[in-house]
């Protein structure tokens, strides 16, 4: 591997994001390798030293790169992992996929809001991780996954995730209980649910 | 003077550039050295006095008529503008007597000024297309003959050359600006050279004994050529650095827009490197996310429990359950009985190994006495049984009994197993 292709994938990779590569793609040093659940693909992603990662900016007092309705996001992120993260004792990647409708469940306790602001706000949030890989989100069937950019964050980071996660609601806790309308979806979600967490 | 100037620094250049151009275009015919007007707003003044005498009809104006017409203008400007149109013969007195009071005005003057506004706006672009244009049929007439074409190739040869002096002068030596501002002597180069040798060919063609200003007029159209191309390389990259989207008329960005397709949209951007969107969400900025949201109701935080209750019902039923302990004492009393309808509780202690396990059968049995949905009482006698060889050495006298309960339960302070 030269250095010319060296550069090239570093600049794809802060081009266009975590890069999704056949599993047999050669990558060069420095770019960490996320295999897909199914293991025939695999996320390039660049991985920083821990003191010059995604945190450093904030450490350094500077704004970054703030996505829209940071709290939403946010909030989002967190009940997205808190339903994919299915072992929290081990690492956060690959998480499992698991239904909007769980995700939404958990988020709702963040957010409580007349039904159709909520919808809205849940799927700007979501487009918003999914576009920078925080989340990949299947829209057309309805399931969530956890994005590699989560491979990012260090292990005190995680640590700190961990209490996130002791502390919030579980996907089925959230279950609305004022729509008798969703309950009989979340009845046939169950099974899955029990699957996934 | 002027009224005092509410224009911001660039609007006080887009005038000086206007007022160049108008000193360029009258420096033929000025009288002497620094008798140009100084100020854009005298122009104005003049545009409304001949529009006032435009509507006044052939009766004329005078002075107060006019300066009344004027009305927002200063009165004083006005009156020095008047005097100064009429100097020029601008104006002329209805009857050329003196006193005359009543004026009227000439047309070209005003002719003049819209030429002018185009030439400042424009650099004279349209003028040079027309000016091409009847060149072109001055020399295609039958009439014409060779010292026409001769002299109208002159005339070619000294605009082309005289536009490639500034050009080239602008392009290698003047600050950028100013190269800016002269921007429209840029514009559709490629259509005026074009026509110029459309010319050149109708006169090479009827007079080729004029070739030596046929080859003037030739070189003139690549100086002009090269001097507009070194411009606009030097203002593209200046451009490149400063996005100046007003190099360029604003139709002409439109009609890119419009017209391009994608390649072409996206090569604009070519050499630009776009991060990706990557916001960073560290743990503390989503607690702190979560504990700001306003939530539905306080969520308690659920104690760690064991994994149980995977049969998907309600943890809450389970600890219902799992406090309910009424089968296991009745399986604790049905197991002590044996089939007996009652038993001493001298003979239940003398069974375990000591003080330990008789405290806690005797809570487990006082549970089951207290229990309502379990069968079976303790009655409790008066008497104290000691025997110091027995696992439990003092025993209370007390039944276990099958059945339920008797009404008037017993006084329970008959003593304890101790």
């Amino acid at each position: 591997m030269t250095v010319a292709a060296d550069a090239l994938w570093w600049a794809r990779a802060r081009a266009r994001g975590p890069l999704r590569v056949p599993a047999g793609t050669v990558a060069p040093e420095g770019l960490a390798r996320l295999v897909e659940p199914d293991g025939r693909d695999v996320w390039i992603l660049p991985v920083p030293p821990e003191q010059a990662g995604g945190g450093a900016i904030e450490e350094f007092g500077l704004s970054g790169t703030p996505p829209e309705q940071p709290n939403d996001t946010a909030r989002l992120l967190a009940a997205v992992v808190r339903c994919c993260w299915t072992d929290p004792t081990a690492a956060i990647w690959p998480g499992a996929d698991v239904p909007w409708d769980a995700v939404t469940s958990v988020f709702r306790h963040y957010a409580d809001r007349d039904e159709s602001a909520f919808l809205r706000a849940a799927v700007a949030a979501v487009r918003r991780l999914h576009g920078a890989g925080w989340v990949l989100w299947d829209e057309r069937g309805r399931r969530v996954r956890l994005g590699p950019r989560v491979a990012g964050w260090s292990a005190a980071d995680l640590t700190v995730l961990r209490e996130l996660y002791r502390q919030m609601p579980g996907p089925r806790e959230g279950r609305p209980r004022d729509q008798p309308q969703d309950r009989p979806r979340d009845q046939l979600l169950e099974p899955r649910e029990g699957d996934a967490g | 003077m002027s009224a005092p100037t509410h224009l911001a620094l660039d609007g006080l250049a887009a005038q000086a550039g206007t007022l160049r151009i108008f000193r360029q275009v009258f420096a033929v015919l000025a009288r002497e050295a620094g008798a140009m007007i100084g100020d854009l707003d005298h122009l104005d003044t003049d545009e409304a006095i001949l529009a006032a005498f435009a509507g006044a009809g052939t009766d004329g104006l005078t002075l107060e008529q006019v300066a009344a017409a004027c009305r927002p203008a200063d009165e004083r400007l006005v009156a020095r503008r008047f005097e100064l149109l009429r100097s020029y013969g601008a104006i002329t007195r209805v009857v050329d007597r003196p006193h005359e009071r009543y004026h009227r005005a000439a047309f070209a003057p005003y002719v003049m000024l819209l030429f002018l506004r185009r030439m400042a706006a424009q650099g004279g672009q349209s003028e040079l297309h027309q000016l091409l244009t009847l060149e072109g049929i001055g020399i295609r007439s039958p009439e014409a003959a060779a010292p026409d074409a001769r002299a109208s190739l002159r005339r070619l040869v000294t605009v082309f050359r005289l536009m490639a002096n500034q050009l080239s002068g602008m392009a290698s030596t003047s600050p950028v600006e100013e190269l800016r501002e002269n921007a429209e002597l840029l514009w559709g180069n490629r259509q005026l050279i074009q026509q110029a040798q459309d010319v050149h060919a109708v006169v090479l063609a009827r007079w080729p004994d004029l070739d030596r200003e046929c080859t003037a007029l030739r070189t003139a159209l690549g100086a002009y050529g090269d001097a507009s191309d070194a411009a606009a390389a030097r203002l593209i990259e200046q451009a490149g650095a400063t996005r100046a989207l007003g190099l360029l008329p604003v139709e002409t960005w439109r009609t890119f827009a419009r017209t391009a397709d994608v390649d072409q949209l996206a090569a604009v951007l070519d050499g630009l490197l776009f991060d990706a969107p990557a916001p960073w969400f560290s743990p503390q900025a989503i607690g702190a996310a979560l504990a700001s949201s306003e939530q539905a109701a306080p969520v308690r935080t659920p104690p760690p429990r064991p994994v149980t209750g995977t049969d998907g019902t309600d943890p809450a039923d389970a600890d219902r359950r799992d406090g309910d302990d009424a089968p296991d004492l009745r399986t604790l009393v049905a197991g002590l009985l044996a089939g007996r309808d009652e038993i001493t509780l001298d003979d239940l202690m003398g069974t375990g190994d000591g003080w330990p396990a008789g405290r806690r059968l005797l809570a487990r049995l006082t549970a089951a006495h207290h229990h309502p949905d379990v069968e079976a009482e303790l009655v409790w006698g008066d008497g104290l049984q000691v025997d110091p060889d027995a696992p439990v050495p003092w025993v209370s006298e007390g039944v276990l009994r099958a059945g339920p309960r008797s009404a008037p339960p017993p006084a329970p302070d008959g003593g304890s197993a101790r």
